[in-house]
C-alpha cells in the first residue's frame, strides 16, 4: 500500500544513519541470536521510523505516547504501513507507565520486550529523576522474566541536571576505580581521568556517555544482568539539536549472587569515551578522554 | 428565537438548538455496534468511489476496510477516495451528506459523527489522490455533552452550529499527493459500550451487518458467492480485515461455518409482478442441518448456533434484508413485513434477502425501509418468500418426522431381533409385541407417504421390510419352526393349566397398563420371569 511514497517525515542524515545502519545490525544482531522475532517497547515518534526499518525483525510493538494527536497518527501510520495488528500503543508519559505499570486507560506494557528503543524527547536527568527512576524499573521488570534484551537510548545532551548528580557520580566512580586496583600508576591515571571528566572545559558529552553507561552497567549488574555498552554516540540531530545515542546489551545471567560482573571491564567502559556522527556516517573525534586501558584503539 | 419570514438555508440549519445533536446522535443507535456500520459503510462508500478512478490513476492497491481496537479507541481505516479539505469541514455539519440515494450505501450524513454518542473524542483524518495535505477534524464530545448539561440547567439555548464549532477542530499537514484514505479514531469510548471494543464481537458484528462475502472454509460459501455475484449487480463484498487483541489479524466473513451445520441453500426470486423480467430480490435461505443417511439435511427446528442463552443462540434465525451488501433492520423486519403471522417456522431459516431494486431506500436509521410504492411493490412481491418457505417448513417437517419414526422404529426392531436371537423373548409378551410391532408399521407408511426426501423414503421402506422379516421370525419362532424360539417360563416352570391361565391375565393386564410405555412392560416382564425361573 505504502509502496513509492515520498516520505514526509522529520528525520535527518545522522538519525537515519543510526536507526538504519548501526541499530539496525544490532536489532538484526539480536534477532538471530534470539532465532525468533523480537518484541519491541519504544517511544516512537508517530511515523515509528524505527519500528518500519527494523519491521521484519520484530513481532510485536509496544509504543508509549503521551500526545493524543501524535497517538492518532501513529495509529494512522500502522494502518498505512500495514502493521496495525502488530501495534499496541500504550497513552501516557512513559516514566509513570513503567513506575505504575499502567497507562491512562490502565493497560500494562506486554513485560517482557526484546528491544527497548527510548528516544527521548528532552534529557535524563531532571530534578524528580523519574528518567533513571523508570529505567530502573524497565530493567527490574526484565529480570522478572530473566529476558536478556538490547537497550537502545537517545537523549538530549542538554538535561537538568539541577542536583549535580553527574559531579556526585565522578566521585562516586573514582572512588570504585580505585578500589579496583592496587598499583599506584594506574591510581594516578584514575585521578587523572576523573579530573579530565569533571573539568569545566570538558564538553558535557564526555561526562554524558561515561555517567549513562555507567548508570547502565551498575543498574543492570544488580539485577543480574551482564552489560555491555557502546561508545556514546554524539550527533546533531533535528533542529540542530545536540544528541547522544546509546546501545547497550543486557544478559541474563542466572545463578549469580548478589550482583553480576559484567564481561566488560570497569577500566574498558571508562575507555569506551564517544564516537560522532556527522552527515550520516561515524568520523573521527578530534576531542578524546584519555585512557585508562592499554592496546589500540 | 422567532423563525424569520424566509429563513436562508443557514438560517434554518442555526435553528436547531444543541441538544438536538445530542438526542439525535444518540436515540440513532440503541444497539451501540450500530456505530461500528456506519463506519463501515462510509469506509465501504469510498472504496467503491476509489474503484471508479482507480483506472485512470493506474493505482490498483488492494482496497481495504482494517478495523482495530487500541485502549479505550476504536479504530476504522480505508484506503478509499478519502476526502479533501472541503469535505473534512463540512464534518462540521451534522446531518450534511452529498451522496445519492441508490448510488451509495449511506444517507443523510449523521453516520460520520455517529461515534459522539458513546466517546470523549472523535478524531478524523483523511487526504485523497493529488492533495498534498491530510485533513484533521477533531470532536470534543464528551466536553460538548457536558456544556450542554451545564447549560440546560442554566436555562441557556445556543444553536447547534455554534456550540459544535467550539468543540471542533479541523487542520491540515503535509502528506504525500499520492495517498488517499480516511481513519476515524472513536476515542475514549465510554465503558457502558465495552462490545465497540471487543474483538470477539466485532467481527461477529461485522460479518453479519456487513458487505463481506463468504467464509471459503464454509462448504456453501463460494456456491452462494457466485449466485449473488451473477444475480445481484451491486453485490461487492469488500476486505475488511480486524486486528485481534492478540496481535492477529483475521479477515471478517459472513458469521456462517460448517460448525453451525447449515443444509444446502436454496434460492427464491422475487419478481416484479408487473414485469416478470424484473427481479426486485434474489433470497437465499438454508436451514439448520443434521446429519441424516450420510448427508446434511434440513433439521426442521429454529436455527440455532453457539450461543451463551437460548436468544443468543437463535441470533441468526430469521433471514435479513441486504441492500448493498449491507443488513436493513434486523431478522425479525422480513418476519414482521413478510410474515405477520405464523413466525415460528420463518425461524427455522437463515438467508438474506438482497433487494436489487434501487428505488427501495432504507430509512435514516436504516431499521427498516422508507415508506414508497417501490417498498409496496417489494414486499408484496416478496409475499411467495413466507409463502414458500411455510411449505417448506411443513415439508422438511415432514421428512424430519418420517426418519425420526423409521429410524426409532428400526431400532426398537433390532433390539427384538436381538432379543428373540437370545431366547429372551417370552411367550406372554408375544401380544403385545405384535401390537406393537403393528402399529408402529402403520405409522411408518403414513409418515413414509406424506415424505418427499426419496433416500427417506427408501430408508423407511426398508425398515417397514425389516418389520415384515421379524415378524415372520416371530411368527416361526412360537410355532417352533425356524432357528430361534420363545422363551416359555411358565412351561419351564410346569406351570398347570390354571396358573399358566393366572400368569397370561397378569401379563396380559401389565402389557395393557403400559401401553404407552412399551419398554417399561418388557422391562418389567423380564424381572418377573427372571424372578420365577429364580424361585422355582
Amino acid at each position: 500500500m505504502a509502496e513509492q511514497r515520498e516520505t514526509v517525515f522529520h528525520t535527518n542524515r545522522n538519525k537515519d544513519f543510526l536507526r538504519g545502519e548501526f541499530d539496525y545490525s544490532h536489532v538484526e544482531r539480536w534477532y538471530r541470536m534470539r532465532g525468533k522475532r523480537l518484541n519491541y517497547l519504544g517511544l516512537p515518534a508517530w511515523e515509528m521510523l524505527d519500528i518500519i526499518s527494523w519491521e521484519k525483525f520484530l513481532e510485536r510493538f509496544t509504543t508509549i505516547e503521551r500526545e493524543e494527536n501524535q497517538q492518532h497518527l501513529m495509529f494512522l501510520q500502522a494502518n498505512v504501513q500495514d502493521v496495525e495488528h502488530r501495534l499496541y500503543s500504550l497513552y501516557g508519559k512513559f516514566d509513570q507507565i513503567l513506575l505504575t505499570g499502567r497507562d491512562q486507560y490502565g493497560r500494562r506494557p506486554e513485560w517482557p520486550y526484546d528491544v527497548v528503543n527510548l528516544d527521548y524527547f528532552g534529557g535524563f536527568l531532571y530534578s524528580d529523576l523519574s528518567r533513571p527512576k523508570a529505567i530502573k524499573k524497565l530493567i527490574s521488570n526484565q529480570v522478572d522474566f530473566q529476558r536478556s534484551f538490547i537497550l537502545i537510548i537517545t537523549q538530549h545532551l542538554r538535561d537538568g541536571d539541577v542536583i549535580g548528580a553527574k559531579a556526585a557520580f565522578l566521585d562516586d566512580l573514582r572512588r570504585s576505580l580505585k578500589s579496583s586496583v592496587l598499583e599506584s600508576g594506574t591510581r594516578d591515571a584514575i585521578d587523572q581521568i576523573i579530573d579530565w571528566y569533571g573539568a569545566s572545559d570538558t564538553p558535557d558529552s564526555m561526562r554524558q556517555a561515561l555517567y549513562m553507561n555507567m548508570f547502565l552497567r551498575d543498574t543492570g549488574e544488580a539485577e543480574h544482568f551482564d552489560v555491555e555498552c557502546r561508545p556514546g554516540m554524539i550527533y546533531s540531530g533535528t533542529g540542530n539539536a545536540s544528541m547522544i545515542h546509546f546501545v547497550t546489551d543486557f544478559r541474563f545471567r542466572p545463578g549469580v549472587g548478589h550482583k553480576t560482573a559484567s564481561k566488560q571491564s570497569l577500566l574498558e567502559l571508562v575507555d569506551l569515551g564517544t564516537l560522532e556522527v556527522r552527515d550520516g556516517a561515524f568520523v573521527k573525534r578530534t576531542l578524546r578522554p584519555p585512557r585508562l586501558s592499554s592496546g589500540n584503539d | 428565537m422567532n423563525p424569520p419570514t424566509s429563513p436562508s438555508a443557514r438560517e434554518q440549519e442555526e435553528l436547531v438548538y444543541a441538544p438536538a445533536v445530542l438526542i439525535l446522535s444518540q436515540d440513532l443507535y440503541p444497539r451501540k455496534l450500530e456505530i461500528v456500520r456506519e463506519y463501515i459503510q462510509n469506509a465501504s462508500d469510498a472504496i467503491d468511489a476509489f474503484a471508479a478512478v482507480s483506472d485512470i490513476i493506474k493505482d490498483h492497491s488492494e482496497a481495504v476496510i482494517k478495523v482495530s481496537v487500541q485502549g479505550r479507541s476504536l479504530l476504522i481505516f480505508d484506503n478509499g477516495i478519502g476526502m479533501d479539505g472541503d469535505e473534512v469541514s463540512k464534518l462540521r455539519r451534522i446531518a450534511y451528506s452529498e451522496k445519492k440515494a441508490g448510488q451509495e450505501a449511506g444517507y443523510k450524513g449523521i453516520g460520520r459523527l455517529a461515534g459522539i454518542a458513546v466517546a470523549e473524542k472523535l478524531k478524523i483524518s483523511s487526504t485523497c489522490y493529488g492533495d498534498p495535505e491530510l485533513h484533521h477534524f477533531e470532536f470534543r464530545a464528551q466536553d460538548m455533552r457536558q456544556e450542554i448539561s451545564e447549560n440546560q440547567r442554566r436555562g441557556i439555548r445556543e444553536p447547534a452550529t455554534i456550540v459544535i464549532n467550539r468543540h471542533t477542530s479541523l487542520w491540515s499537514t503535509p502528506i504525500d499527493r499520492k495517498d488517499h484514505y480516511t481513519i476515524v479514531e472513536v476515542r475514549g469510548i465510554s465503558e457502558s459500550c465495552p462490545e465497540l471494543l471487543d474483538g470477539k464481537a466485532l467481527k461477529e458484528y461485522i460479518g453479519d451487518i456487513g458487505p463481506v462475502d463468504f467464509s471459503p472454509e464454509f462448504t456453501w460459501g463460494v456456491r452462494l458467492s457466485q449466485r449473488l455475484r451473477q444475480d445481484v449487480p451491486d453485490y461487492s463484498p469488500k476486505t475488511i480485515y480486524l486486528s485481534m487483541p492478540s496481535g492477529d489479524r483475521v479477515k471478517v466473513f459472513k458469521p456462517y461455518t460448517d460448525a453451525m451445520m447449515v443444509a444446502e441453500p436454496e434460492y427464491i426470486e422475487v419478481l416484479d409482478p408487473a414485469n416478470p423480467n424484473n427481479t426486485l430480490a434474489l433470497c437465499w435461505f438454508a436451514t439448520k442441518g443434521q446429519q441424516v443417511l450420510d448427508r446434511i439435511r434440513p433439521a426442521g427446528k429454529i436455527f440455532s448456533v453457539e450461543g451463551d442463552d437460548s436468544r443468543d443462540k437463535k441470533r441468526f434465525a430469521g433471514l435479513v434484508y441486504k441492500l448493498f451488501g449491507f443488513s436493513i433492520g434486523d431478522r425479525y423486519l422480513p418476519v414482521r413485513t413478510l410474515w405477520g403471522q405464523s413466525f415460528p417456522r420463518a425461524l427455522w431459516f437463515t438467508g438474506e434477502i438482497h433487494i436489487i431494486d434501487k428505488d427501495v431506500v432504507p430509512t435514516t436509521d436504516r431499521s427498516d425501509f422508507v415508506e414508497t410504492d417501490s417498498r409496496k411493490r417489494l414486499y408484496k412481491a416478496a409475499e411467495r418468500v413466507p409463502a414458500k418457505l411455510n411449505k417448506l417448513a411443513q415439508e422438511i417437517s415432514n421428512n424430519r418426522k418420517a426418519y425420526e419414526d423409521g429410524d426409532r422404529f428400526k431400532q426398537k426392531l433390532e433390539t427384538w431381533r436381538e432379543r428373540l436371537r437370545s431366547g429372551k423373548i417370552e411367550k406372554a409378551e408375544l401380544k403385545s409385541i405384535r401390537g406393537e410391532l403393528h402399529e408402529s408399521l402403520s405409522r411408518l407408511r403414513q409418515r413414509a407417504a406424506k415424505c418427499t426426501d426419496l433416500d427417506v423414503q427408501q430408508f423407511d421402506k426398508e425398515v417397514q421390510k425389516y418389520a415384515a422379516t421379524l415378524q415372520k421370525e416371530l411368527d416361526e419362532a412360537k410355532s417352533s419352526n425356524g432357528d430361534t424360539s420363545i422363551a416359555d417360563v411358565a412351561a419351564d416352570l410346569n406351570m398347570t393349566a390354571k396358573a399358566k391361565k393366572v400368569f397370561q391375565i397378569v401379563m396380559d393386564i401389565l402389557a395393557d397398563h403400559f401401553a404407552d410405555d412399551p419398554d417399561a412392560y418388557y422391562e418389567i416382564s423380564a424381572k418377573i420371569s427372571k424372578a420365577l425361573r429364580k424361585k422355582y
